[in-house]
C-alpha cells in the first residue's frame, strides 16, 4: 500500500511540473509576429523602409507588409502611399493596388494589396516608389525593386478596346475539400489607372481533365460581387490533381467575353 | 484499448467477487442442448414455482414436493422426481419453432436432426452455403468474397457479424465481406434472422447473419486433417483442426487453419473468366478455460489473410485483404441476485485492411478510365463490449443486452495516369471517419396459455458518425452548402412474435418488427464511392434523417418425425428510403455522381417453402423455393440486384457409411430490373445439376467425398452478379478427409 502511495505521489509531482511547464509555455503577445519574408528594403536619410510579403511576389494578387524604421524603432507615420511600375523601356505602367495603411493585427507594420499584372523578366522591371509623411511632418520618398515571379493567378481578357484583369485572389493554396473562393476584377481606363470593376457577373466552371477526353466538375458557389472588384463564392474540390476553372465575365452592359481558364494544382491536404 | 481494459477488469471483478450458488440445475433441449426458457416448473398440487431463466437454470430448492413436471412451450411437458436429480434434466421438443431464426448446421449431424441445414459437402465453401439457404442470395463480384444477402437485402440493411460481434469491411467497393474471413471448417452455425424480430441482442431490427465459430471443448486431442481439389479451375484446399482440453477440463484449446489457392475459374462450355483467381490463409485459435463450474474465460482471435483476389466485374484486382479479429468473453453460469443477472461479458477489437490496384489490368485499352491505374486502401478499426443478462420482477424474467463500440474508418484511391505529364490523383473515399454506437436492449417471454406464447423485444440505440478531418468535413459544407455537422440519431426498434401451438404437429408464429436505422459510415460520409450495380460514385450525406421499416411475418410450421412443411410470408415497408439522387449539376456522360438522400418509400413482399420428406430408412428428399418482389415505390420500378424466383431440390440416400445426394438448382429468369437506378440488365433462367458422394471408412477415421458440379457444362450467371459473371462450368471437387482421436 505504502508503493501505491508512492506511485501516487509521484504522478502527482509530475503531473503538476508538466501542467506549470505548459501554462508558462503559452505565452500570450499581443503583436503576433507576421509569418512573412523580407522582399526588399532601403534606407533614405536614417530611416529604413522594409517590405514584406507572406509569399514570394507573384503575378495576380500580393499582400505587402512595410516597416518604417528609425535604428530599431518604429517611425510614427503620418501617411503613406505607393506606386508600382514597370519599365518596360518604351513605356512604363502601373498596377491595380492599394495604399499602405496600419496592420491592424500588428502595429509595427503597414498593409496594402497589389496585383502584379506581369512577371519580370526581359519584358521589363518593377519598381515600387513610396512617399511616406511621419508625424513630424517630415517626407520620406524612394524606391525599391522587386521581382515578380510568374503565376497562374492572373489571366486577363480583352474585348474591343478594353482589357480586364482577373485576380485569383483565394484559394492561394487549393487543397481537397471545400474552399472559400475570391477573385478581383480590374479594368484598364490608363496605363496609370486600374479602377476595381464590381458590376460584373462571372460564370464560373471548375473541371477535372481525367485524360483520354473525359473528365468532370465539382460543386461549387458561384461568386457574387461583394464590392471593391471583389468576387467570392466557393469550390469543393472532390479530388486532388491538376484542376481547371473557367471564368466567364458579363459585363453590367450585358457583354459576355471571352472565357478564360486558370490552370493549377489542388493538393490532398 | 481503455475500453477493453475498462471491461476485462470488470469480468474479473465480478469473477471474483461473486459466489457461487450450488442447488441450480439446467433444462437442455434434449434435441439440441441448447438451454430451455421459460420454462415452468410445476408441483404435484399445481402450482408454479419457478421458471427458468435464458441459460435455462431453476434453483431445485424452490421445489418442495418430490416430483415435479417442467411445461415449456414446444416441448413434451414431463414429470421428474426430485432425489432422481442431477445437474440437467432434458425435455424433448415437439415440433414448434420458437424463434424465425434458421440454423445452418456445419456440423455433420444429419442423423439427429434431419430439419436442421446441412452443409451437404465439407468442401463446401461459405460462400456456396450461404447461397444455398432459401431467403438468402449472394452478390457476386467473382469466385471469391460473396456479400451475402438476406431477402435482397444487404449491407447497410443487413447485421453481419462474428460470434455476435460487428466486423466493418474496409474496401468502400464492398470487395471484402466479413464472411470471407470464417473459414467453413471454423463455422459452427449460421443464425440467421430473416424478419429481423432479434431487436434486443441486434439494437435495430435489420436482418441478420451471424457466424458462429467453433468452440474449443474439453475432449480429447483431436486432430483433422482435410484437403481438396477442385478442377478444372485447379482450385486447391488444405484444412486442418487440433482441439483437445486437459483431464481437468480447466483448459481446452481449439486451433484451425486453412490454406486456399485457386487459378482462373472455368465457366460453362469451357470458357475461362479470366481474373477469377485467389490465394487466402485463415488461422483461428480459440482457448477456453474454466475458473470453477460457474465461470469461464474465453479467448479468440481470427486472423485471415488473402492475395492476388481477381474480381472480373470489377476494374481492378485486390492485391491484399488481411483480417485481425479478436475477441475474449466471460461467461457466468449463475450470479447470486435472482433479480438482476450478468450471463456474459465480451471484448472485442478488429482491424480489417484492403489493398486493391489495376496494375496487371491492360488499363491502355478499356472503356472505362482508360489510361489510368486506380489503386485504392481501405482499412476499419473496431473496438467495444457487450453485456447480457436478465432482470427478474414478479416472476417474469427480462433479459437484456449492451452493446457499445467504436469504429474509424479510412479509405483513399490513387488515379495515376499512363501519361507521365499528367499529375497524380488522390480521392479520400473516407477520411478519419468514426461511428461510436450505443445500444441497449430488452427481452420478454410471456406465456399467455398453454399453447401461446407472445416474445416482445425492445431497442434504443444511439449512433454517432463523424469526421475528424476538417478538409474532408468541409467536402460535405460544399456539397451541401451548409455547416458540418456529425450525424447523431436515437434510435428505437421494437418487435413482438406471437407463437401459437395448434397441434403437436402444427405451430404458427406471427411477428411484426420496427425498425430504425441511421446511415452507416459511407452513407453519411462517403465520398465518391463507386456502385457497381449502376455505375455513379456517390457521396454520403451526414444529414440524413432516419430510415424506418415495418416488417411482418407469418411462418406456418407443420413437422412429424420424418417429414416437415414450413411456409412464410413476410412484407416489409420502408419510409425515409436511403437511396442515390443523381447530382444532375456535376454529372456527365463519362462520370455520373449521386448523393445519398432520404427518397421515398420502398416494399418488398416475400414467400418461402420448405418441404422435407424422408422416405423410409434411407432416403430423404428437400425442396425450397424463395420469391422476392422489391419495388421503389417512389420510382415504380423494381429495386436494384433483386433475385428471382428460385429453389433447390435434393434427393438424397444415406446408409451407414454412404451418402449419395444428388440435385437441382434453378432460377427463372428476372425481369423486374431498377432501369433508372441501376444498369443492370435482365438474366435468363437456368436449372444445373449436381452430384455428390461421400463415404465414410476406417470407422470413420478417414472420408472421401466426390462432388460433381453443373453437370451439363452450362454457361449461365445470377442475376444478383456484378458484371454478369458467369458461375462455374461443370467441375469436379475431391474431399479427403482424415481424422485422428476421438
Amino acid at each position: 500500500m505504502d508503493n501505491l502511495f508512492s506511485i501516487a505521489r509521484n504522478v502527482a509531482i509530475v503531473t503538476l511540473i508538466v501542467f506549470i511547464g505548459i501554462s508558462c509555455d503559452s505565452g500570450n503577445s499581443s503583436d503576433p509576429e507576421l509569418d512573412v519574408m523580407p522582399v526588399n528594403s532601403v534606407t533614405v536619410d536614417g530611416i529604413t523602409i522594409s517590405l514584406f510579403s507572406d509569399k514570394e511576389l507573384e503575378t495576380g494578387t500580393n499582400n505587402l507588409y512595410w516597416k518604417v524604421e528609425e535604428g530599431n524603432s518604429n517611425v510614427d507615420v503620418k501617411s503613406f502611399s505607393i506606386m508600382p511600375m514597370m519599365d518596360m523601356g518604351q513605356m512604363q505602367h502601373s498596377t491595380p493596388h492599394t495604399n499602405p495603411v496600419a496592420f491592424e493585427e500588428n502595429d509595427a507594420y503597414f498593409y496594402n494589396m497589389a496585383v502584379f499584372i506581369m512577371p519580370s523578366g526581359e519584358m521589363g522591371s518593377w519598381d515600387i516608389s513610396f512617399e511616406i509623411e511621419t508625424q513630424s511632418g517630415e517626407m520620406i520618398t524612394g524606391s525599391m525593386s522587386v521581382e515578380i515571379a510568374s503565376s497562374w493567378k492572373l489571366t486577363s481578357v480583352r474585348k474591343d478596346d478594353k482589357v480586364y484583369f482577373i485576380s485569383w485572389m483565394m484559394p492561394q493554396k487549393p487543397v481537397s475539400g471545400n474552399n472559400d473562393l475570391k477573385f478581383m476584377l480590374h479594368t484598364r481606363e490608363t496605363m496609370m489607372s486600374f479602377p476595381a470593376v464590381s458590376d460584373a457577373n462571372l460564370i464560373i466552371y471548375p473541371y477535372m481533365d481525367m485524360g483520354g477526353g473525359a473528365g468532370h466538375s465539382t460543386d461549387f458557389t458561384a461568386p457574387e460581387a461583394m464590392g471593391d472588384g471583389i468576387y467570392v463564392g466557393d469550390i469543393n474540390y472532390s479530388m486532388s490533381g491538376t484542376w481547371t476553372t473557367s471564368v466567364k465575365i458579363v459585363t453590367a452592359q450585358n457583354d459576355t467575353l471571352p472565357e478564360v481558364v486558370f490552370e493549377y494544382s489542388v493538393q490532398a491536404k | 484499448m481503455k475500453y477493453l481494459l475498462i471491461l476485462f477488469t470488470l469480468g474479473f471483478s465480478l469473477l471474483s467477487s461473486v459466489p457461487v450458488h450450488s442447488q441450480n440445475i439446467r433444462i437442455l433441449d434434449k434435441e439440441t442442448l441448447e438451454p430451455i426458457i421459460n420454462a415452468h416448473i410445476v408441483l404435484a398440487d399445481g402450482e408454479i414455482v419457478t421458471v427458468s431463466g435464458k441459460d435455462g437454470e431453476i434453483n431445485l430448492s424452490l421445489i418442495t414436493t418430490s416430483t415435479f413436471s417442467v411445461r415449456a412451450l414446444g416441448f413434451r411437458t414431463t414429470e421428474f422426481v426430485v432425489k432422481d436429480i442431477k445437474e440437467i434434466i432434458y425435455l424433448p421438443p415437439l415440433v414448434l419453432e420458437m424463434t424465425t431464426e434458421l440454423i445452418v448446421e456445419a456440423a455433420n449431424d444429419r442423423e439427429t436432426n434431419i430439419h436442421s441445414y446441412h452443409q451437404h459437402n465439407s468442401a463446401q465453401s461459405l460462400d456456396e452455403l450461404l447461397s444455398n439457404v432459401d431467403g438468402m442470395d449472394v452478390i457476386q463480384r467473382g469466385a471469391y468474397a460473396w456479400e451475402p444477402m438476406v431477402r435482397g437485402q444487404a449491407d447497410q440493411r443487413m447485421n453481419l457479424t462474428i460470434d455476435g460481434v460487428p466486423v466493418f469491411k474496409a474496401c468502400v467497393d464492398k470487395m471484402d465481406p466479413i464472411t470471407s474471413y470464417v473459414e467453413i471448417n471454423n463455422l459452427s452455425k449460421l443464425e440467421v434472422d430473416k424478419s429481423g424480430t432479434r431487436v434486443a441482442a441486434k439494437g435495430n431490427g435489420n436482418a441478420s447473419v451471424n457466424l458462429i465459430t467453433q468452440k474449443a471443448q474439453w475432449e480429447r486431442l483431436k486432430l483433422d486433417f482435410e484437403t481438396s481439389l477442385h478442377t478444372p479451375s485447379s482450385q486447391q484446399i488444405y484444412r486442418m483442426n487440433v482441439s483437445g482440453g486437459d483431464t481437468l477440463n480447466k483448459n481446452a484449446f481449439r486451433v484451425s487453419g486453412a490454406y486456399r489457392k485457386a487459378d482462373d475459374m472455368i465457366a460453362g462450355n469451357s470458357i475461362q473468366i479470366e481474373n477469377t483467381q485467389f490465394e487466402k490463409v485463415n488461422l483461428n485459435l480459440h482457448y477456453r478455460h474454466k475458473f470453477s463450474s460457474k465461470y469461464e474465460f474465453e479467448a479468440n482471435y481470427i486472423t485471415d489473410k488473402a492475395y492476388d483476389i481477381g474480381y472480373p466485374g470489377l476494374l481492378m484486382d485486390a492485391n491484399k485483404a488481411l483480417a485481425d479479429i479478436g475477441r475474449i468473453q466471460l461467461n457466468i453460469a449463475d450470479f447470486d441476485s435472482q433479480v438482476f443477472k450478468i450471463n456474459s461479458v465480451v471484448a472485442y477489437a478488429n482491424m480489417i485492411r484492403h489493398s486493391m490496384d489495376d496494375y496487371e489490368r491492360d488499363v491502355a485499352n478499356r472503356d472505362v478510365m482508360r489510361g489510368m491505374y486506380m489503386p485504392m486502401y481501405g482499412e476499419t478499426k473496431t473496438f467495444g463490449g457487450k453485456l447480457n443478462g436478465s432482470l427478474t420482477f414478479h416472476s417474469t424474467q427480462t433479459d437484456w443486452y449492451f452493446d457499445a463500440f467504436s469504429s474509424e474508418a479510412f479509405g483513399d484511391m490513387k488515379m495515376q495516369s499512363l501519361d507521365p505529364t499528367i499529375e497524380e490523383m488522390l480521392i479520400y473515399n473516407m477520411d478519419d471517419i468514426i461511428t461510436r454506437q450505443v445500444s441497449l436492449g430488452f427481452e420478454q417471454a410471456f406465456q399467455l396459455s398453454n399453447d401461446l406464447n407472445l416474445r416482445l423485444e425492445e431497442s434504443v440505440q444511439f449512433k454517432h458518425l463523424e469526421t475528424r478531418s476538417e478538409s474532408f468535413a468541409s467536402m460535405f459544407e460544399g456539397i451541401y452548402n451548409r455547416n458540418y455537422e456529425p450525424s447523431q440519431h436515437l434510435l428505437f426498434s421494437a418487435s413482438g412474435t406471437l407463437f401459437w401451438m395448434a397441434t403437436d404437429a402444427l405451430s404458427l408464429t406471427n411477428s411484426l418488427v420496427y425498425s430504425e436505422r441511421s446511415g452507416n459510415h459511407m452513407e453519411t460520409h462517403g465520398h465518391y464511392i463507386y456502385n457497381y450495380t449502376d455505375g455513379y460514385f456517390y457521396d454520403g450525406n451526414p444529414w440524413l434523417k432516419k430510415e424506418r421499416s415495418i416488417n411482418y411475418e407469418v411462418h406456418a410450421m407443420w413437422k412429424l418425425h420424418n417429414q416437415s412443411f414450413s411456409l412464410t410470408g413476410f412484407t416489409k415497408y420502408y419510409t425515409n428510403y436511403i437511396d442515390g439522387i443523381i447530382s444532375e449539376e456535376i454529372s456527365n456522360v463519362d462520370f455520373k455522381f449521386k448523393k445519398y438522400a432520404n427518397v421515398g418509400n420502398a416494399l418488398l413482399m416475400g414467400s418461402e417453402l420448405r418441404i422435407l420428406n424422408r422416405l423410409g430408412k434411407h432416403f430423404l428428399i428437400e425442396n425450397r423455393l424463395s420469391y422476392l418482389f422489391a419495388q421503389n415505390l417512389s420510382l415504380n420500378e423494381s429495386l436494384p440486384m433483386i433475385p428471382p424466383l428460385n429453389g433447390v431440390s435434393t434427393i438424397g440416400f444415406n446408409q451407414k457409411n454412404t451418402s449419395v445426394s444428388f440435385d437441382i438448382t434453378w432460377a427463372s429468369q428476372q425481369n423486374g430490373i431498377a432501369q433508372s437506378t441501376s444498369i443492370e440488365d435482365k438474366t435468363d433462367g437456368f436449372a444445373v445439376f449436381g452430384l455428390n458422394v461421400e463415404q465414410q471408412w476406417f470407422n470413420n477415421r478417414f472420408s472421401t467425398s466426390l462432388k460433381l458440379n453443373n453437370l451439363t457444362d452450362k454457361y449461365y450467371n445470377r442475376h444478383t452478379s456484378i458484371g454478369n459473371n458467369p458461375e462455374q462450368g461443370f467441375n469436379v471437387v475431391l474431399t479427403l478427409n482424415y481424422r485422428l482421436g476421438n
